[in-house]
């Protein structure tokens, strides 16, 4: 019997656009929704186990849906459940603090992405020979590179294993040598933690993981299916 | 038959440990929150940890001086202010500055934590959209924060009873708990506009200006017994709720009981307790769909 790790049910959301105080006015007087719909009537379900790929045009939902699956923001209409913790790998090395250093940012970001403190304090070994900083690890982030803060990023938030893994767009970071390490990391985890729903542009990845794709366009689900056969109508719909 | 048994046990224990399927990012009733809020303080507490640790890194970072500064920013602001009164008022209190440097503590406790609570959402969009967790943790952090700062403020009071040869008496308590009275005002007012100011950074305007307005039209610069000089004057000045908080310290520091009817004491307290409330409720109720606005 397969059981479901992720149901989403026609999900709907808005976002509200930002105007000025006349306009808000006049659409207030005029009873007009200025607004902007993400997802429209999306209906989803991993399975347990799965790994779901998802694919799609720049703005056309995919982050919006991740989101919504972690609890980031409340669908307007429908819902969505889930079955065990999540956890949403995304922005690494975004919302670090830069005045502290790379240790007191580990254990902050850690701390974020909800790690008891004893994990925190038995992994923080790990994490710091993981990102390769040496050193640096005593200095404040603000003196980092790009590419260190998004390495110290993915040490902190590969850590964990939860119950289904969310990965957006953050195969590949770092020089060639540690996009390598950090793809095989990214992996592992996708192997261990079973249930798995990945945004990416790297189609040949996903061919090589996925069980399933799917397409969004525009913010509807345009199509589930086999990898081929979806990244096939990708490239029709979208030319 | 026995086996049979045995098999479903098996089986039964097996679905139960399984997760089952839950709403996402579900939210208690929020007229609860003004309880519950306390047992996310405590579930949350290592992150709350973290979080007020970068709140207080953060006010005093690249500064060669440090955590000095939280005792040197009150004592320059009250110097300037000192010469100032002395050339308008030509008074000649020789407490006059300690009362103004204990106002400027307290004040800027409540003005930075009623700011950093305003504005606790819309500071930290990038960690919002990283990961969900209660997000009344912002507020709660940012209040936190500020109150540890002004505790170290405080300090400043040492050197002051040595100087003015004051006496070390149990009204000393009250030093530690205007601070946290001051705190305690400020992030139900604050929690109560944090969503709104998601929308419209407006709020954070006028807030601002709220801060310092309330410099003046509380007993910062004066005090509630010069206040009292002026007969209906010292009666009316009680429905400002700072105005406990204020008095309360520079009596400890003095050593003497608060001196502020009760009825001035219930009104302080009342107005921090349902604004706490409502803070909590609004907070809780419309923070999901203002982090949109982010």
């Amino acid at each position: 019997m397969t059981v479901n790790a992720v149901e989403m049910e026609n999900v709907t959301l808005h976002f509200p656009k930002q105007r000025n105080a006349l306009k808000m006015l006049i659409n207030r007087l005029l009873r007009k929704k200025d607004r902007f719909t993400a997802l429209r009537n999306v209906s989803l379900t991993v399975k347990k186990g799965e790994v779901l790929g998802i694919i799609g045009k720049n703005g056309s939902g995919k982050s919006t849906l991740l989101r919504i699956i972690s609890g980031i923001y409340p669908a307007d209409e429908g819902n969505c459940k889930v079955a065990g913790s999540i956890s949403l790998l995304a922005g690494l090395g975004t919302g670090f603090s830069g005045h502290q250093t790379g240790r007191e940012n580990a254990i902050l970001y850690g701390s974020i992405l909800g790690h008891k403190e004893e994990v925190m304090i038995s992994k923080l070994p790990e994490i710091i020979d993981f990102s390769e900083l040496g050193a640096f690890i005593d200095e404040p982030v603000r003196t980092y590179s790009s590419g260190m803060k998004a390495r110290l990023g993915l040490a902190v938030a590969s850590a964990i294993h939860p119950d289904i893994l969310l990965i957006d767009e953050v195969l590949g970071v770092g020089d060639p040598q540690f996009k390598e390490k950090s793809k095989k990391r990214i992996l592992d985890l996708v192997k261990s933690t079973g249930t798995v729903v990945l945004v990416s542009h790297s189609f040949g990845l996903m061919k090589e993981i996925c069980d399933r794709l799917v397409f969004i366009h525009k913010g509807k689900i345009v199509d589930v299916g086999e990898p081929d056969a979806i990244i096939k109508l990708y490239y029709e719909t979208t030319g | 038959m026995f086996d049979k048994l045995n098999c479903k046990a098996v089986y039964m224990s097996e679905d139960t440990s399984a997760p089952v399927l839950k709403n996402v990012g579900e939210r208690g009733d929020s007229w609860k929150s003004p309880w519950t809020n306390f047992t996310v303080l405590f579930q949350h507490r290592f992150l709350v940890r973290n979080l007020v640790r970068k709140e207080i890194r953060g006010r005093y970072r690249n500064a060669m001086l440090g955590y000095t500064w939280a005792v040197l920013e009150p004592a320059m602001l009250a110097s300037v202010y000192y010469f100032l009164f002395i050339m308008l008022a030509g008074n000649a209190d020789k407490m006059y500055p300690v009362w103004v440097i204990l106002g400027i503590i307290v004040w800027s406790c409540f003005g930075k934590a009623l700011q950093g609570t305003v504005s606790s959402l819309s500071r930290n969009g990038q960690t919002i959209h990283l990961v969900y967790f209660p997000r009344i943790i912002f507020p709660m952090a940012a209040v936190q924060g500020n109150i540890i700062i002004s505790m170290m403020s405080c300090f400043v009071v040492l050197p002051i009873m040595v100087v003015f040869d004051l006496p070390v008496t149990i009204y000393l308590l009250y030093v530690p708990l205007s601070i946290l009275m001051a705190g305690f005002l400020a992030i139900g007012l604050g929690m109560l506009v944090a969503p709104l100011n998601c929308a419209h950074r407006d709020i954070e305007h006028l807030f601002r200006f709220i801060v310092r307005a309330g410099f003046f039209l509380s007993p910062v610069m004066w005090t509630y017994e010069m206040a009292l000089e002026r007969g209906a004057f010292g009666e009316m000045v009680l429905y400002n709720p700072m105005v406990v908080p204020l008095t309360m310290i520079r009596h400890g520091i003095a050593g003497e009981s608060i001196g502020i009817p009760w009825a001035g004491i219930l009104w302080s307290l009342g107005f921090g307790i349902v604004m706490w409330v409502l803070g909590s409720y609004v907070f809780n109720r419309h923070e999901a769909g203002a982090v949109k606005h982010l």
